[in-house]
Parts: C-alpha cells; structure tokens; sequence
C-alpha cells in the first residue's frame, strides 16, 4: 500500500494543474474583464450590438443622450444643440472615436469587479461632462458652416467648457463618408487634429527668446518687410508690410515675420528645441480617457527653415487641445491644471458614487517667463486688435494666419484668456481657411466668451 | 408524476409570479440581496466540508499485529501489506536476509490471511515449512520471512475496542444537519429568483423538481444518520453540485428538467449500487472480466447502431432515451484497471488492461469523440503508472499518444482548427473563437457574485449549459461560486490521495485516485476549454453540466472515492467490523 502514497502525487499534479489554471483565469478576469463585457455581444449592456444603458449631461444637467433599454441611442431634442455637442457625445455609429458615448462606455456601463454589471438600482449611470452646452452652442453657430474648431477651458481647474468641432452634422443621422473624405467631419478637430498655427506660434518662440537672449528688452529690428538668408533671392522671409523698427514686445503684437525670423536664430535651434519639449506641445494629453493626437514641429539647422519654424510655418501641425493647455499655463504663470470632461458619475437612483476627478497640475513655462508673455498678449489685444471687439472682457490674445497652400485662404487662428475671477478661461479659435486670424477668428473668440462669462 | 403535479399547480405559480410582480422593486431587491446570500450560504456548505475533508485525519485500522520475538508487535495497518526491506513497505524488515519486496501479506474479505512470496532470494516458511505458492496463514502461525521468525498475532477485544474510539475521535464526525439546513435556503431562494427571472414562462415542474430534490436530500441525510455514519462531506458537496446542475438547466432549458432531476436520482441509485457492490473486494474483482466483455461489446453497438451529434457519434438511442455508452464506460474502465497489491506483481494483469485501454481509445476516435479520447488516456495514465510506477513506460504512453495525437490533427481539420483558435479567441470572435469570446463576456458580467439564476444570456449560445457550463455559473452565480466548484472537484481528488494512507486494498486506493483524477481532467478540460486557456473539447463538468449520462456518471464515479473513505464510521461503501472476521451489520 504504501508504494502508492509517492505514486498518487502524479494524481495531484493535474490538482496542481487545475488549481493554477484557475488561477491564470482569475488573473485574466481581474485585469481583463473589463474589456470582455464591453464586447457588443454582451446582452447585458447591448442590445442588437448597441449600448443599452447610461445617460450623459453636461454641466447645467442638460441630458444630452441616453442609451435606452431596447439599444436606442435617444440624443437631446434640440437639433442646434445635439449637432453642437456632436463631438463630445458620438453618432449612433460611434464613428467619432472620442465620442463619450464610445469612449467612456465603461464608466456608462459601472462595471466593477464585484459586482460585474449588475446595477444596484436597476438602472444605467449618469454621466455629467465639465461642458456647457449653451457655450457649445454659441460656439457651433459662431462658427457657421465653416470648419474649424473651438475649446474653452478653465484654467484655474482644467473643466473643459467647449469643445466644438466643425464640420459637424445631426449625430442621430450621421452621414455616410467615403473613403477618400477630407472633411473630416468624423474627426474632433480639438482632440485630433494637428494644424499649420501661423502665428500663434509665436507665444512659443517668445517663450524661447525670454529664457534665452540677454537685453531682450533693448533688442530691436529694424523690418524691411523682407529678411533674405543666404543668397538666393526666394530663401526670404516676409511680412505683409514693412514694420520699421520693432522692439520684442512690438514685435509680437504685429506679429512681425522678420523679426521672429531672426529672434529664432538668435535662440538657435537647440534652445527652441528645448522650449518646445518644455511646452508640452509635442505631449499627447489624456483627457479621461481621451488621448490628445500630438502637435510635430520639426525644427532645423537651416537658417531660413529654423526662421519659418519660429513663425509657425514650415512643417509645424499643431493641436489645438496642446496649444489651449500652453496658453493656460501662461495664464496661470506658468502652471496648468490638465484638463478633463468627466465632471461626475452617479447612478440615476441619486446615489451618488464615489468618482473623484484627480486634479494635475503640470508646469510649462517659468513663472517671470509666464508674466512677461501675458504682458504682451494683454499688449496685442490694446495696441493691435482693439479691446473694442471684446466687450466687457479683458482679453489677452494672440491671433495667427496660417498659409497652408497656396492657393487657398489662410488658417485663421486665435489664442488667449481672460482674467475674470469667476471665469477664468482659456481659449483656441481656429477657423480654417477663414482668412485672417484678426478679423475672422476673434469675432468667433468674442461670441463664445459672451455667452460663457453670463454663465 | 411530476407532469401532473406541475398540471396542478399552474395556477398557483402565475399566482406567486404576479404577487412578486405587483410589489414594487421587490424583484430588483430581491436579486440584489439574494445574490450575495447565495454567495455567503454556497461558502459556508461547500467550505464546511473542504475544510473537513482536507484536515480530517484518516487513521489506521488495526487488522493484526506481526509480532518479532516477545516485544516487538508491528501493527498491520492494511489489508494488502507488502513485507521487506524497503522504505516503501507495509511492513518494514530492516534485515539483510529480506528481500527488498520479499513478500506480501493478505487479508481476504472473510478474514483470512494469505502470504505469497515475491521472488525473495531466501524464501518464506509457514509453521517451518517452506512455501512456493500463496500460502492461508491463520493466527497464531509462525512465519520466517528470509530468516526472522515471527508470529501473526490478533488484536485483543480491548485494543479492539480501543482502537476504534480512538479512530473515531480521531476521525471526527461531520453530521449533516447544518448544511442540509443551508441548503435548503439555497434551494428555495433558488426557486424564488427562478420565478422572478422568468416570470410566468418558468414551467411549474422547475419549482417542484428543486421541491423534491430538497426532500431526498432529507431522506438520504436522515437514513445515513439512522445508519450510524459520521461523515456526509463528499455528499454534501455533489449535493450543491447537482443543485448547481439543475439551476442550469432550469434556466437554459427548463423544459428538461425532469429528466435532468431523473438522472440524479439514477445517478443517486447506482452511488448506492457502487457503494453496496464496493464493500465486498472479491465481488468486486470477479466483476471484472463481465464488465470488460460487457465494455467491448457496448461500444462495438455504439459503433455500429451510433447517431452522430455535435460532431461525434457517441450516442445510441433506446427507447426514446439517448444514452451516451462512452460516458458509462468510464464506471467499468475504473473498475477493470483497478488492481489489488498482488496483481501489481503481475505483469499479464496490466498487459490486458493495456489492450483494452487502447481498444477503448480507438473506437473513441473512430466515434470523433476526441474529448473522451483524451480522458481516457489520462485515466489510463494514472491508473498503470500507480499501478507500475513506471516513469519510462510513463513517458512511452505520453510519447505515443503525441504522435497519435499529430495524427488526428492531421487527418481531422476540425480539430487542427481549434487549435489554431487557441489562445486567440479574441481575434476569431464571431468565428472559431465565438463560444469561448461569449463565455468570458458572460462571466466578466456576472462580477465575483452574479448577476441571479435565469437572468444570464450566455445559455442562449450552443452547447453553453455543457460544454460553457463554467461560464455560465460564473454568470449567474459569480466567480465565487464558480470557483468553489472547481475547488470541490480539487478536494475530492486530494482527499482521495489522502486516504491511501490507511487503505485497506490497492483495488479501492487506485479506483479513487483514478476516478477523482478522471473528474479532475474532465474539469481542467471544460473550464479552461471554454476561457480559451485550452482548445475547446467539449467535454462535460462533473454533475454541473446538462446531461444525464453524465449525472449518473458522476455519482457512479463518487463511489469510488467512498469506497477508499476508511475513517471510522464515514462511508457507506466500507464494510465495518468490530470483532475479528465478524461485521457489524
């Protein structure tokens, strides 16, 4: 008998085996299960492959879509309102990948470990976004049926307010694009996109300049309307008209091409590198979720390349969420706080669950850096554009008209915040192939901004 | 019977349904509640009896003493002992004249003693004179084994007696009383999440099923205590499984209820046929050349008059009833390869088990019944290896059923198919992978509590309240649950391994190691089959998935672990004896 008793381990072995291999699955379970039961097959959460549960808001409890039970996706009634929010919520189809209706599908669901999906109350959850829907509207008509894109956020929190994307369409009756589209129109122009900035580039190369070239404020240049480097006539850069002698601080609220031209080659190619980095520009940010697609800017040795790259020409693409998130963390003196859209999550039984956001800060400038640029956006916006088209407000801005083809109007683009204690807001215009940055994109900037500091 | 009770008592269903139905919530709070309930109840009966089996002690019986000159009386613990000079023996002669194995000691069931010598280099002698063939050695005898004297002694009445209160201090007692209580909560919240999950669609006879299930399980507990035992883990334990079955079945094919409740109460008839048929050995051994017989020519029928279904013909329909001869095959092949310690000494005894094995294997691929196949082998593999402790015929089998294995991948594109999908489900989900990508959907949603009997989806997809069992438990009844599951099976093999300790013949020790390991691999098979950890087999999990082959199969099998129950007073299937050569009942 007791010859079996070492024979009889080999039984335990396939024990063993079970026992480990329950193991791996729980394992897998634990870390996974939160993506088996987003499977559109799941019945619990779809139905005929849609998601049949959860309700998303926006800040003032507007109910901007709900998921019923029977897989229909129920958007609210206001066709201006539903179009605007287009790109915060998703279609039907759930074309638009950063759609919350897709990308937050499992914060709609409340999945957790424990308790699988089963729902205390019976019913889906609430999801309230950081966005205003009014601010998003105002944003969407301002716009027209231009393309272009416009976000506000609050710089002192990170809440995004607005983030509206044009073209954009009915998300109950989204049209069919073929594949050779360019459009764009599945695209959040914010989150995803990355654009020729012009000028609004400058705000960078400043940036560079300050932490960099001694006596900035005794530096002048004398503008031509005309910069050649080397020796061929056609390597020039150019302005619209001759500026006479500029200091730094005229330079950037004429947004002389010439003199940030030669500011980028005084900095060098390895410092603006540096400042870029810092910018954060080239970061891809994740806003709860949704990852920022990131800006590229490629500087170069070249003297006239590195001159345009200064400008925010050459091959500089910018993204709109990058460079707001940059112009926030001018306004807060150097310090961002990373913005987010999930303001709350709650069950519709009105408990509430334990969601906390997570507030960051991330620092992208110095603080005497930081000053110094609010001083001269604040100085572009009296001296420039005129405090006139900003009613009310304090606006500290700096536009951009960016070439992108020749041929085709510029890209007009406007950048900046305002210092209103209760509204303390950045914001990104950009309107493509609108024109010119000063007349076109700070009329949308200035619609946008009434209707959100009323708020 | 159960048809016109159910006829009977419609009325009363749509009546309790509609009262759940007009207080509102309750339904929702009820699930919500019950849930965690079913939860903490499955943990406290299945962990009750874990926790039993896995600490209890298994001591020895006392069947005869070998007394060495005047002070020396070594207990013979067994009914099968080997004597020599070896570690690994029963019955340890330190001394250079034995023989490493010299020879074996054994009590028959009549309580007679037989000494056989193995090839020893110096022999055995019985009262002085040298033996050449086994040997009856009655008490008092004087044995020279190589050239030690000594002399089987019997144990005293008062040592008897002692011993046996000892042992069943020793043993403990686990009496069945407090988890047949839970249980029964169990069974009758079951029943009530049934109804409000299904409404008035659940057919009366679902209600009633678990109604008299939860009476047998009274009987059964309350006839075993009248008996006198003290042990009722291992039957509390497939008592929840079977419950876990038929919840299965109740919600995804309700209609199959009865038959379901049928085949564990069949299932329950030949457990007390096995056990009854297990107490006496040489019944048990002179069954054998029948059951082989029978065997062959079971599965030759099923060959020649099969009917094919879901890609194997391993059915044969009898008289309205489909039985699948495969499955009841599994009860015999124990049964035939299970061996006492003196035929572990004989090599012809394996040769047969070995032809027949590879009979048995052939005609399982022959029938497509790749899964079974594969069980078998396992089967196969445990019971010669404890039989030899062979490791290089070990690695021989392993090797040759390896390359019997290419070959079916081979020949059979279907079942290279599955393999391709293996550990890729994700990426084949709406085609080879579909089953498994649903299963972990499924039971991902139910969390680690469930999300209630009835109110899962997964059953919906084929096959799933076989062969996607697991994911179904986990759906409606959560991973804990599901977990303990697997875990019982875990424990029954365990305790299995623990009992050879004090086990009385080779034949009960290797037909419980066997079978529970048989049990072990069939679950390995179905749950990580269905999570895509393994290709899918489609193979059954014991007493959960819908089947009534496999129902009455898997209490068939428990008897064998039983049967190698040998704590004092536990098991039905173990013969008690008080007096030398007398029984108790």
């Amino acid at each position: 008998m007791r010859k079996l008793e070492k024979r009889a381990l080999f039984c335990l072995l396939f024990s063993l085996i079970l026992v480990v291999g329950s193991f791996v699955y729980v394992y897998k379970f634990a870390s996974e299960g939160s993506q088996w039961i987003a499977y559109p097959a799941n019945e619990h959460l779809y139905t005929k492959g849609r998601l049949a549960t959860g309700t998303i808001e926006d800040r003032n409890g507007t109910v901007l879509v709900s998921n019923d039970k029977d897989g229909n996706i129920v958007y609210n009634s206001d066709l201006n309102l539903r179009t605007a929010m287009l790109h915060v919520t998703g279609d039907i189809h759930a074309n638009i990948s950063t759609g919350a209706n897709r990308a937050f599908k499992d914060k709609l669901i409340g999945y957790n470990l424990i308790t699988g999906t089963f729902s205390a109350s019976g019913e889906g959850r609430k999801l309230s976004l950081t966005v205003d829907s009014d601010v998003s509207k105002a944003a969407k008509e301002a716009l027209g049926n231009r393309t272009g894109t416009v976000a506000v956020f609050n710089y002192k929190t990170g809440e995004i307010l607005c983030m509206v994307s044009s073209p954009n369409y009915d998300p109950a009756k989204p049209p069919v694009l073929d594949k050779n589209d360019t459009s764009g129109a599945y695209i959040n122009r914010a989150t995803s996109a990355a654009i020729v900035p012009g000028s609004i580039f400058k705000l960078v190369t400043s940036s560079a300049a300050i932490d960099n070239l001694p006596n900035l404020d005794n530096w002048t240049y004398t503008c031509t309307g005309v910069h050649t480097y080397g020796n061929s006539e056609k390597d020039r850069v150019t302005c619209l008209k001759p500026h006479g002698k500029q200091t730094f601080k005229e330079a950037l609220a004429n947004s002389c091409n010439c003199a940030y031209g030669e500011l980028s080659n005084d900095i060098g190619e390895d410092k603006l590198k540096e400042t870029i980095k810092q910018s954060g520009l080239t970061d891809s940010y994740d806003i709860d979720g949704i990852k920022t697609t990131p800006s590229s800017i490629e500087t170069s040795s070249q003297p006239l390349n590195l001159a345009w790259t200064g400008i925010g020409q050459n091959k500089d693409l910018v993204n709109p969420i990058s460079m707001l998130v940059y112009v926030g963390a001018i306004a807060g003196e150097g310090e961002v706080h990373m913005p987010y859209i999930i303001k709350d999550i709650s069950s519709s039984s009105k408990i509430s669950l334990p969601y906390k956001h997570t507030d960051d800060t991330k620092k992208l400038l110095e603080s005497s850096t930081a000053k110094k640029i609010q001083d001269m956006m604040r100085n572009n916006v009296q001296k420039s554009y005129g405090d006139n088209r900003f009613p009310n407000l304090e606006v500290y801005g700096k536009t951009g008209t960016a070439e992108h083809k020749k041929g085709d109007a510029s890209h007009a683009w406007f950048t900046g915040f305002i210092k209103d204690e209760n509204h303390p807001y950045a914001f990104i215009v950009l309107v493509e192939k609108g024109g010119y940055g000063v007349d076109v994109a700070t009329t949308v900037a200035n619609k946008v901004l009434q209707v959100a500091i009323k708020k | 019977m159960v048809n016109n009770i159910a006829e009977g008592t419609s009325p009363l269903m749509e009546k309790v349904s509609s009262f759940f139905e007009s207080v509102p919530g309750f339904s929702h709070n009820f699930t919500a509640i019950a849930r965690w309930v079913f939860v903490v109840l499955a943990i406290y009966i299945l962990l009750r009896a874990i926790l039993s089996l896995l600490s209890s002690k298994t001591p020895s019986e006392i069947w005869a003493y070998l007394s060495i000159g005047n002070a020396l009386a070594m207990p013979i613990t067994h009914w099968e002992n080997v004597i020599g000079r070896a570690k690994s023996c029963d019955i340890n002669l330190d001394v250079k004249t034995v023989s490493k194995n010299h020879a074996t000691l054994i009590r028959k069931s009549d309580g007679k003693w037989i000494l056989n010598d193995l090839n020893s280099s110096s022999g055995n002698k019985v009262n002085g004179h040298p033996i050449s063939k086994p040997t009856l050695v009655r008490i008092g005898d004087a044995l020279t084994i190589g050239n030690v004297d000594c002399t089987l002694a019997s144990t005293s009445l008062e040592e008897d007696k002692h011993n046996h209160e000892a042992r069943a201090i020793l043993s403990g007692r686990f009496t069945p009383w407090k988890s047949i209580i839970a249980l029964s909560i169990f069974q009758v919240l079951l029943v009530i999440q049934l109804i409000i999950s299904k409404g008035s669609s659940l057919p009366p006879s679902v209600p009633i099923v678990f109604f008299m299930f939860t009476g047998i399980m009274w009987l059964y507990s309350i006839l075993v205590r009248s008996a006198g035992m003290t042990a009722f883990e291992i039957d509390s334990i497939a008592f929840f499984l079977s419950t876990l079955g038929l919840a299965v079945v109740a919600t995804s094919s309700p209609e199959e209820i009865v038959k379901q409740f049928v085949t564990v109460c069949m299932g329950m008839g030949l457990f007390f046929f096995l056990c009854w048929y297990l107490r006496d050995l040489d019944r048990a051994l002179k069954s054998r050349r029948i059951l082989l017989i029978a065997s062959v020519a079971l599965l030759l029928l099923n060959i020649a008059i099969g009917t094919y279904k879901y890609g194997a013909i391993n059915w044969i329909s009898v008289a309205g009833f489909s039985i699948q001869p495969s499955e009841l095959i599994k009860v015999s092949y124990i049964i035939i390869g299970s061996a006492t310690l003196d035929e572990l000494f004989q090599k012809k005894n394996l040769g047969l088990f070995i032809g027949f094995s590879i009979f048995c294997l052939l005609a399982l691929a022959y029938m497509g019944d790749f899964g079974t196949a594969a069980i078998f082998f396992i089967t196969f593999l445990v019971i010669s290896f404890m039989r030899s402790g062979d490791f290089s015929k070990l690695f021989l089998f392993i090797a040759s059923a390896a390359g019997a294995g290419l070959m079916v991948l081979r020949f059979k594109p279907y079942v290279l198919g599955r393999f391709s999908v293996w550990m890729h489900a994700w990426d084949f989900a709406d085609a080879g992978g579909y089953q498994q990508v649903r299963t972990m959907s499924a039971g991902a949603s139910g969390g680690l509590v469930g999300l209630g009997a009835g109110e899962g989806w997964l059953k919906k997809v084929a096959a799933a309240d076989t062969d996607l069992v697991f994911g179904v438990l986990s759906e409606e009844w959560g991973l804990i649950i599901a977990l303990l599951a697997i875990f019982s099976i875990v424990t029954f093999s365990v305790f299995a391994v623990k009992s050879i300790k004090a086990g009385r013949s080779t034949f009960y020790t290797i037909a419980a190691c066997a079978s529970m390991t048989l049990f072990i691999f069939q679950t390995i098979l179905n749950v990580f089959g269905s999570v895509d950890l393994l290709p899918l087999t489609g193979v059954t999990f014991p007493f959960v998935s819908n089947g009534g082959t496999s129902m009455i199969v898997s209490w068939g099998l428990l008897a064998f672990l039983k049967a190698a129950d040998t704590r004092e007073n536990a098991s039905i299937a173990v013969k008690r004896f008080k007096v030398k050569g007398g029984e108790v009942e």
